[in-house]
């Protein structure tokens, strides 16, 4: 499922011998040709440049699907070292942008999974104290107030799925690639949030326009 | 439930794309989208979706990409390390047998030959002579029984050293545990 392509090497990365950076056999063809090393200073500018565009709106997808902005900070910073650590990563100058921004979302979207499956126990002391502040109506935006409930009615997977059509302009099947579904199932399972989230949406509006 | 979409979907969805949505479309959509349900919805969310969006990429705060460059480096090091460490627990466990194996076989061909400074009484009585005349004793020692063949002290002194080496890695092994 995961794009295959060659990668390219960062800089520091040259400092270590090559038979403890081939993780499978398929490396040891890289490791011959050898000749694709690019210009250390220049990958990693690719990747600033490429992080410059992407982390915002891949923190905005976090934040939006988990509720959660430190949360999303972690998974965020957290999904950017996978990102660079995975073999099979796609590389930025062979595989194009695109592609790259689709495997690191495919793998914040199985960071939130993973983190929505594991069993929890917080302690009381290791909430912050500004979880607990009272935030004013006044401090909410028009987006929070108008999206932020009905969001937090939808499933988790539903909001991704939204988001990522509605927000990112994914198409159905990069949807289904960043999701691990079928593209027929992402259809359906989008067709069905869209209505739940348009009767919420128009159901708070119609309250708003009630109590003003 | 049934899927159904509407045919001005895709036209909507590219104007929304795009900025033109509502001030640069046809009045003709816009009186259809605001009769078809389907397109409505569509409407509705991506605005709020598109609004909620832009008020997130502002309340975005990334670190600094060297940061995450930096762990990277850290996490590929790291399960670098762990790659090599079984072949190199390895390496050390295989000599260490080899020796243990060579020192008992050894001690055990001394024992049958029966040479009087592997029985414990021989050292016992050296170490109770040791204080009155350590030097003299240590002539017998050299002189007496381990004289008796002619390579003793040739296969005593690796034996020695095999017991130092062991025992020096021993002491790493008990230390060096994180």
């Amino acid at each position: 499922m995961a794009p295959t392509g060659k990668r390219t090497r960062m800089s520091w990365e040259l400092a270590l011998p090559d038979a403890l950076l081939q993780p499978s056999p398929g490396g040891a063809e890289e490791a011959a040709a050898g000749a694709d090393v690019c210009d250390p200073a220049m990958e990693n500018e690719a990747f600033a440049a490429f992080y410059s565009r992407s982390a915002r709106p891949l923190w905005a997808y976090l934040a939006r699907s988990s509720a959660d902005p430190a949360l999303a900070d972690d998974l965020m910073q957290e999904s950017y070292v996978r990102f660079l650590c995975a073999a099979g990563a796609p590389a930025l100058a062979t595989d194009g942008e695109a592609a790259a921004r689709l495997y690191l979302f495919r793998i914040a979207t199985n960071l939130l999974r993973d983190y929505w499956r594991r069993p929890r126990a917080v302690s009381i002391e290791e909430i912050p104290e500004e979880f607990f502040a009272v935030r004013g109506q006044a401090t909410q935006t028009d987006a929070q107030i108008l999206l932020g409930p009905a969001l937090k009615q939808m499933k988790p997977r539903e909001r991704q799925m939204l988001w990522l059509a509605h927000a990112e302009g994914y198409s159905h099947r990069e949807i289904a690639k960043v999701m691990g579904l079928n593209t027929a199932s992402i259809r359906l399972l989008l067709f069905r949030a869209r209505r739940k989230i348009a009767a919420l949406l128009r159901a708070h509006s119609a309250d708003d326009g009630r109590k003003s | 439930m049934k899927l159904t979409s509407c045919r001005h979907e895709n036209e909507l969805r590219e104007l929304m794309a795009r900025g033109q949505w509502p001030d640069a479309c046809p009045p003709e959509l816009r009186a259809h989208v605001s009769g078809c349900r389907t397109c409505g919805d569509l409407v509705l969310i991506s605005e709020a979706f598109q609004h909620a969006r832009v008020e997130s990429l502002a309340a975005a705060r990334p670190v600094a990409p060297a940061v995450l460059l930096w762990r990277a480096q850290l996490r590929r090091r790291n399960a670098a390390v762990e790659r090599i460490s079984l072949p190199l627990l390895g390496a050390q466990i295989f000599p260490c047998a080899v020796a243990l194996f060579a020192a008992a076989g050894f001690a055990g061909f001394e024992a049958r030959s029966g040479v009087a400074w592997l029985t414990w009484n021989y050292w016992h009585d050296w170490f109770v002579q040791l204080p009155q005349a350590a030097v003299a004793q240590w002539d017998s020692l050299s002189s007496g029984s381990l004289a008796g063949s002619a390579w003793s002290w040739m296969v005593l002194l690796p034996a020695l050293a095999t017991l130092l080496l062991l025992g020096s890695v021993a002491v790493y092994f008990a230390t060096d545990k994180p």
